[in-house]
């Protein structure tokens, strides 16, 4: 057999799991499918909905429907990049038998199918967003890129940290699940954080991903701006998670893969 | 060469250390397929799978310049929903195979397996019998150093068994393999020499008609 160097093994790894991962998805129903992609339409929908009933059409300076729509699609890169990298580890075991899949590599697979998806859903709203005549024309389309970047590398971190404490911890993936829906709410999704009362504002600015959130969208509307976002506040929580998720991974990796 | 150096490995019990290897140090010569022998629970499994290196030793080091095959059983790491052809392909992704030899690959295994039309179903359709078939044929159309055979000899019907004891025995003259079988006949049939697991200690026989003999010692010790 000829021998490969470690970055190419580890190429062809995530690649093999990669398509695997899509497989599966896709073929485990057409439903399942179905609400991947539809999942943020109905989001968007509800909360349209909920805003015309209490405000009434035309009570901001952008476009509300955009404005849900770049938002969900962000904030549930994040959502489906933790939950699913989760259990990574759990439902890939079988694959550890070949010493070649390290766990680490199931995560980032998972992380990539993500993304994969997340381009497919843009794409589909920029179409949409054209074909309607919404306005959609992105301010700063660099710092936009920037800021998904960072969310990316913001999730893959905790997620890392995250399915590291879930092998001590069998709860912590119920516990996270609970979490994501008051992370929704409490991180800019359906409103911009100025138009929030100082208290609460000074409370939920100490949520990382409220920084995110604020960054992605105030790149991208005119009307919008970046004033609430501290980036070295990111790039602390970013790093802390990283830091100690890789550090236990190391320690952590062979049992992992033999238990 | 294999070489295992002070090795030692061990399951925490709740009453204390149940010691596989106690402090081993041995080398494995190349060029030779070795069965390996041991009473249930011996660790011959477990050695396979450190060999193999999904498992590690709690303290010393276990070197080689070989490389191995996967541990070979009954259909691990097959995904239900998907079909034996995305399975396959997977595997092949996984050592960087690339497309035109992907291809190859398929087919043999597709002819091999005599999967027929089920080759394109979800693998939760397949009876353990076509999993077997599936896996020994994938397994078959890797080249390894060595092939780590943990008792998969024995997957469908008779004349598939012959089938699969032939295509082995035309596989090992260009590879070797690691065996691990209750079955004497099988071992005397492909091994040259041969390691009995016992109490945390490894033997090496040159000829495995001798640790087949040890092993029957060690059993009637035993009863």
């Amino acid at each position: 057999m000829v021998k490969r160097n470690a970055w190419r093994i580890q190429k062809s790894v995530i690649i093999a799991l990669f398509f695997r991962e899509l497989n599966m998805r896709f073929s485990s129903g057409r439903m399942g499918l179905f609400w991947t992609f539809f999942e943020p339409f109905f989001q968007i929908l509800i909360f349209v909905l909920i805003k015309i009933a209490l405000f009434g059409k035309n009570s901001s300076d952008f476009d509300f429907a955009v404005f849900l729509a770049l938002n969900f699609t962000a904030f549930n890169l994040f959502k489906n990049i933790v939950l699913k990298s989760i259990n990574a580890f759990k439902a890939n075991k079988a694959l550890f038998l070949y010493k070649q899949v390290k766990p680490i590599d199931t995560i980032i697979a998972r992380v990539m199918v993500e993304i994969f998806i997340t381009v497919i859903i843009i794409i589909i709203f920029l179409a949409i967003g054209l074909y309607f005549n919404f306005n959609i024309a992105i301010k700063d389309i660099s710092m936009v890129t920037f800021g998904f970047l960072l969310l990316i590398t913001f999730s893959f971190s905790l997620a890392l940290f995250l399915s590291v404490l879930n092998i001590f911890m069998d709860s912590v993936s119920k516990l996270v699940g609970f979490s994501m829906t008051a992370l929704m709410f409490g991180s800019a999704i359906f409103y911009t954080i100025d138009m929030l009362p100082l208290k609460v504002q000074t409370i939920l600015l100490y949520n990382p991903l409220i920084h995110l959130m604020e960054m992605i969208h105030g790149f991208y509307f005119l009307t919008l701006d970046d004033t609430y976002v501290n980036y070295n506040y990111i790039l602390l929580w970013t790093f802390s998670f990283l830091y100690i998720g890789l550090w236990f991974y190391i320690k952590l990796e062979k049992r992992i893969i033999s238990t | 060469m294999i070489e295992l150096k002070n090795v030692t490995k061990y399951f925490q019990t709740k009453k204390g250390k149940n010691y596989i290897l106690k402090d081993v140090t041995f080398s494995i010569p190349s060029d030779i397929n070795i069965g390996i022998l041991g009473r249930n629970g011996a660790g011959k499994s477990t050695l396979m799978r450190m060999l193999g290196q999904i498992e590690f030793p709690n303290r010393g080091k276990i070197t080689t310049d070989k490389s191995f095959s996967w541990p070979l059983g009954l259909s691990g790491g097959f995904v239900g929903n998907m079909t034996g052809k995305a399975n396959v392909k997977f595997v092949c992704r996984l050592y960087g195979k690339k497309p035109q030899e992907i291809k190859k690959i398929i087919e043999f295994v597709k002819d091999f397996s005599e999967l027929k039309n089920y080759f394109d179903m979800p693998i939760r359709t397949y009876s353990s019998g076509m999993k077997g078939r599936l896996s020994f044929g994938l397994s078959l159309a890797f080249d390894f150093d060595y092939m780590l055979i943990d008792e998969t000899l024995s997957v469908g019907d008779a004349r598939f068994k012959k089938k699969s004891k032939e295509a082995l025995l035309k596989k090992i003259e260009s590879c070797n393999i690691l065996l691990v079988s209750h079955d004497m006949n099988t071992l005397e049939e492909l091994c040259e020499a041969g390691i009995v697991v016992n109490n945390g200690e490894m033997v090496y026989f040159k000829k495995i008609a001798d640790a087949i003999e040890e092993y029957n010692k060690i059993n009637k010790k035993v009863k």
